[in-house]
């Protein structure tokens, strides 16, 4: 089937009429996209091109040139591998009302995922492996796609004290460990999840807060939360748990050399910066960074709705939203609140940067569904986190629309990025099994189709997630996802018509 | 009475008409200066009320207030159930203690209850920041705020402004040097006063040791280029002789022994003993410098026992004109709800000179 190519729409529709006719989770059949922008992070390549699944596999990627090409541009229908999410919470096991793998998993695909990385916060926390066969048991009845990986905890029941089954728990083929939702509590416990998970041949992913520093904190510590009368997060406290994660890591590398650290949802520019120096002396630590933290700012907490970038004026000088007028939602909404929190235009610029010079490998969601009993409350007692998974890609497109950031980097960094970060855990561990980050001929399709000449409204209808805390209600998105295909089989398919 | 609304010959024209156009009023950051002046107009009005030997109007006959207050308060509370019944509102009382909030029920809940139950103006205390807004975002009525967390407590803002303008000659904040010293980090009440206080014009100095006045520089620093419209810059200084030099104003406020135990204070003593506004300090400010304090007071903390009572306090005068001025909102907000159900938007100046007319006087 050939789209007539000149603008999006048109190709949009032949994806549509493909997937016609057969429902998620099946395997596609027979899958056609002539004439879309291709992007293939693993080869670096990206241009026009075809791609044929026939019965889940790949069968073939063509790059097309010449007259064949013309018209096709990245500004319309783009192909990319399926995304990675490294950092999501599916809250089952225990807080179901927020979200459960079957519904996580919808809103993954929604979002263009074809797997995902799930912290193991529940209740009970994922720290034996009798938890984690409630979590598998629950990835097979929901008969969705979307490859479900899971962290073990690094603390029995998160709390801090004593190392969780780590051995057992790798063995039942957990990613890596994290006590996410709060930082490993003790350097002397880090210390030892580093050891022992290093010779497991995992990663640790350490969620940075100095919770003393944070101790009754609402809000980043300036300006804003100033004028609002919001306890201040002061950066320190980022700072400082980096710091402390980084030093432990480099004394553990004396001892266990495949000791790994992946720090999840770095949000300073001064916690960036430690990071970055560490990898230029060589030290064995990943980083990510979240759509919120790079598009969203604490103003958006008085009402503010413009992007980071546009928070600053063109001498780079942060804009007053109080004086230019740029409050025009309510203060204190609670889909705002989230752990680290909002910082200011400079520190979303250097998460940009970082992302930009590599020093982040990954965009992570921190997906974090809540119910409207955690959210529909005073700022101060809301629940942390921000329901994500959906609005990633279209959050990265706003950037790359901005031209701050190419959509080649865009798409690494929703897929190799994330998969380079788990590397050692496929390189080293045989139970987990990644899939080909790139547009592999013959191996099982993996991929998504999604339309940059279209755009989507982010609402609670639209959002397959149980959790409606998104900033983002009410708001279009580009990027609107056509098609989700992970492991050969549907994921994911708007089968509206493109007139929205 | 309505001849004593024409000007004199000669007299300066009459402020242009200032509808209310305020469903709630939670803080004073939306609020612009000639709404305030329109605030100052209807105090005086019911302060005129409040001089009589029978206080109440029939202003508000009928309407329901509830105040719902979630920290302890006295004199708030009391002030605005006064306010209210001065008014002849019909006053809901709610205290948290004894109501289903202890039994875990949300604000939004608790909120919509006291709507079903036939609340039309919702006055609340709170002690997170920015709870009232929640509670406005599922109120069908009007929510007056009696003060949220750190963040604001315009009706005390609003009764200083009017206090000081009484007490100073020719009754104009341009240019005088208002001094509020204490524990700035925490209260609501140097947040709204900074926002009060520009406006009107007044050289605001706020003055504390270094941990109360914690994020207050960056604010102070966000504002030092005067473009805000409406507002102009304001000092934040440690230095509380630089703070109460030439005041024509000086502040307390209280310092809560919370703040030993989370290490941002030394002692009461040690604070007591660098910025307690006593004789000695008071005296840095200009000979006909007014004394003023939100309450409660610590007395021998923030302030000297003799400074309390002193000439120069108008700490009870604050007290008083909180009621004139509690029932000047009750009156505006419960008039911009008839306008709003009317359709007209008529001003509601007008409707105050009704209150005087059927008073008489």
């Amino acid at each position: 089937m050939s789209g007539p190519g000149a603008g999006g729409a048109g190709s949009a529709e032949t994806g549509r009429q493909s997937s016609l006719g057969i429902s998620v989770g099946d395997t596609v059949e027979r899958f056609e996209l002539d004439r879309a922008w291709l992007v293939d992070p693993v080869t670096g390549r990206e241009g026009p091109g075809q791609i044929v699944v026939g019965d889940g596999i790949l069968e073939s990627v063509e790059w097309l040139s010449g007259a064949e090409a013309e018209g096709v541009t990245e500004r319309g229908v783009v192909v990319a591998p399926g995304f990675f999410d490294i950092h999501a919470h599916f809250r089952e096991p225990g807080f179901e009302d927020a979200e459960t793998i079957a519904t996580g998993c919808a809103a993954a695909a929604h979002g263009g995922y074809t797997t995902v990385a799930l912290m193991p916060n529940t209740q009970p926390a994922v720290d034996d492996p009798g938890v984690l066969a409630r979590v598998r048991l629950a990835v097979s009845a929901s008969a969705s796609p979307v490859e479900v990986q899971a962290y073990g905890a690094v603390s029995a029941g998160r709390a801090g004290e004593q190392l969780s089954a780590m051995g057992e728990l790798a063995d039942a083929g957990v990613v890596g460990y994290s006590d996410d939702g709060a930082p490993v509590r003790t350097g002397r416990l880090l210390r030892s999840a580093l050891l022992y998970a290093g010779m497991l041949g995992l990663p640790v992913v350490d969620h940075a807060e100095d919770l003393e520093l944070t101790a009754g904190a609402e809000a980043h510590e300036g300006y804003v939360a100033s004028v609002m009368g919001l306890a201040g997060w002061p950066v320190a406290a980022e700072v400082n748990a980096v710091s402390r994660d980084l030093a432990v890591l480099a004394d553990a590398l004396a001892d266990e050399p495949r000791a790994r650290l992946h720090l999840t949802h770095v949000s300073t520019a001064a916690a960036l910066d430690l990071v970055r120096r560490a990898r230029g002396r060589g030290l064995p630590v990943t980083c990510d960074v979240t759509p919120h933290h790079l598009a969203f700012t604490d103003e958006w907490i008085a009402g503010a709705r413009r992007w980071s970038w546009e928070a600053l004026d063109a001498d780079g000088r942060v804009r007053d939203p109080w004086v230019d007028g740029a409050i025009v939602a309510g203060p204190y909404a609670t889909a705002l609140r989230v752990n680290p929190p909002l910082s200011d235009p400079a520190d979303a610029a250097a998460c940009l940067a970082a992302l930009l010079d590599g020093t982040a490998d990954a965009v992570a969601t921190d997906h974090a569904p809540h119910t409207v009993v955690d959210k529909e409350v005073e700022f101060g007692k809301a629940s942390n986190g921000i329901s994500g998974i959906e609005t990633a890609l279209g959050v990265l497109l706003v950037l790359v629309d901005a031209g701050r950031l190419p959509l080649a980097r865009a798409v690494a960094a929703l897929t190799t990025g994330p998969a380079a970060v788990m590397a050692a855990s496929t390189a080293t561990h045989g139970a987990a099994v990644s899939r080909p980050r790139g547009l592999v001929e013959g191996s099982p399709a993996d991929l998504v189709v999604f339309d940059r000449s279209d755009r989507w409204l982010v609402s609670p209808e639209s959002l397959l997630s149980k959790g409606k805390n998104s900033p983002l209600l009410g708001r279009e998105l580009p990027g609107r996802v056509l098609v989700t295909i992970a492991a050969g089989r549907l994921a994911y398919a708007d089968l509206e018509t493109g007139d929205s | 009475m309505t001849v004593a609304i024409t000007p004199a010959a000669g007299a300066p024209a009459p402020t242009p008409t200032v509808s209310w156009g305020h469903r709630h009023l939670i803080d004073l950051d939306v609020v612009t200066w000639p709404e305030i002046e329109l605030i100052m107009r209807t105090t005086e009005e019911m302060k005129g009320i409040l001089a009589r030997p029978i206080r109440k109007v029939p202003a508000l006959n009928g309407r329901r207030v509830t105040t719902l207050f979630y920290e302890a308060s006295t004199r708030t509370r009391v002030s605005f159930e006064t306010a209210a019944r001065n008014l002849s509102a019909d006053v809901v009382s709610v205290a948290t203690a004894t109501s289903s909030v202890t039994k875990g029920e949300s604000l939004v809940d608790t909120i919509r209850t006291l709507e079903a139950l036939g609340a039309e103006i919702l006055v609340m205390r709170h002690a997170v920041s920015g709870a009232p807004y929640l509670a406005a975002e599922v109120f069908g009525g009007h929510v007056l705020n009696g003060g949220d967390g750190w963040h604001a407590h315009p009706t005390q803002a609003l009764l200083d402004l009017f206090t000081m303008r009484e007490n100073l000659p020719g009754g104009d904040l341009r240019g005088r040097k208002v001094a509020i010293v204490g524990d700035i980090l925490h209260s609501r009440v140097a947040r709204s006063n900074i926002w009060s206080l520009t406006a009107a014009g007044a050289d605001l100095w706020l003055c504390g040791p270094a941990t109360l006045l914690r994020g207050m520089d960056r604010w102070a620093a966000a504002w030092s280029d005067g473009t805000l419209p409406g507002h102009g810059r304001f000092h934040v200084t440690s230095d509380i002789g630089a703070a109460l030099r030439d005041a024509d104003v000086i502040m307390g406020l209280r310092i809560q022994r919370e703040r030993m135990q989370s290490g941002l204070l030394p002692s009461l003593r040690e604070y007591a003993a660098r910025y307690q506004l006593n004789a000695e300090r008071v005296s840095l400010a200009k000979p006909e410098a007014i004394v003023m304090h939100p309450g409660p007071m610590n007395e021998g903390v923030e302030i000297a026992p003799d400074v309390a009572v002193s000439g120069r306090s108008v700490i009870t005068d604050q007290v008083s004109n909180g009621v004139a001025v509690r029932m000047a909102l009750l009156y505006l907000l419960a008039g911009a709800h008839e306008a709003a159900h009317d359709g007209h938007t008529g001003p509601e100046a007008g409707r105050v000179e009704t209150v005087r007319v059927e008073t008489g006087r």
